[in-house]
């Protein structure tokens, strides 16, 4: 397959087959940067209620206080730790450390981030 | 068989660099954004009393300027990241970088405008 970029190679992001575990750590961060940029727009919106007053910011807090609107947080919980623990990983092999190690920090990465979206799970839904 | 999906682009290395930077800052920053809105705020939500309260605080308003400037500058350059995996013309990295420029501009206006219409709230 060629290497060069283009536009047949975004297809690819979801074809599973014979793919490397490093190039799923890349697809993970790409996937994750995607939802958290649409994120932090609707955020920004979001905190726009804020200069509306009181009434406007409360209506909006009991909206997404609603379990599918918790559910839709935890994905963005789940995005950002993945992303950024995964991200930490890539920069410290950016830079040559511990790039053989590559496949195990991914690993361990994987299991902490797990841990963390579960403890979070269980915090947003009434388990801890 | 191998992917042929790679890291590889034609971001240069300063812009790279500075994504790694802000990338990093972020991490740090989160953990403080994280803890104070979502961990001690009772339901995981600050009440609007508490969010004007909580923006009273110089600090406060220093360490979220810069979460927000460095949360664009590290979305923006990772959008740019991924679009050009898709290998555009240069005209449309042309529109783009203009694109990117701009949306990160308006957005930044916006999210201090938002601090200080906040912080002078209370």
């Amino acid at each position: 397959m060629k290497s060069t970029p283009s536009s047949k190679n975004f297809y690819q992001w979801f074809d599973p087959r014979g793919r490397s575990i490093s190039s799923w750590g890349f697809i993970i961060n790409r996937i994750t940067a995607l939802g958290l940029s649409l994120y932090f727009i609707l955020h920004l919106i979001m905190l726009g209620q804020l200069t509306q007053g009181q009434q406007a910011y409360d209506g909006f807090i009991a909206l997404v206080k609603n379990p599918i609107f918790a559910v839709g947080e935890l994905l963005v919980i789940a995005a950002g730790v993945l992303h950024g623990i995964n991200g930490v990983r890539i920069g410290l092999t950016s830079f040559g450390i511990g790039v053989r190690y590559q496949v195990m920090m991914l690993i361990f990465g994987a299991v902490i981030s797990a841990g963390i979206i579960i403890f979070f799970g269980f915090r947003m839904f009434g388990g801890v | 068989m191998q992917s042929s999906i790679s890291p590889k682009n034609h971001e240069n290395a300063l812009l790279w660099f500075i994504k790694l930077l802000a990338g990093g800052l972020i991490f740090g920053l989160l953990v403080v954004h994280f803890i104070v809105n979502h961990l001690i705020a009772p339901g995981g939500l600050l009440t609007f009393n508490d969010v004007v309260q909580y923006f009273q605080n110089p600090f406060v308003l220093i360490m979220e300027g810069c979460f927000l400037t460095t949360v664009l500058v590290h979305a923006l350059l990772g959008l740019r990241s991924i679009a050009l995996d898709l290998n555009p013309s240069p005209k449309i990295i042309w529109y783009l970088n203009r694109g990117l420029v701009l949306f990160g501009s308006l957005a930044f206006v916006y999210g201090i405008w938002l601090l200080i219409k906040v912080s002078s709230m209370g």
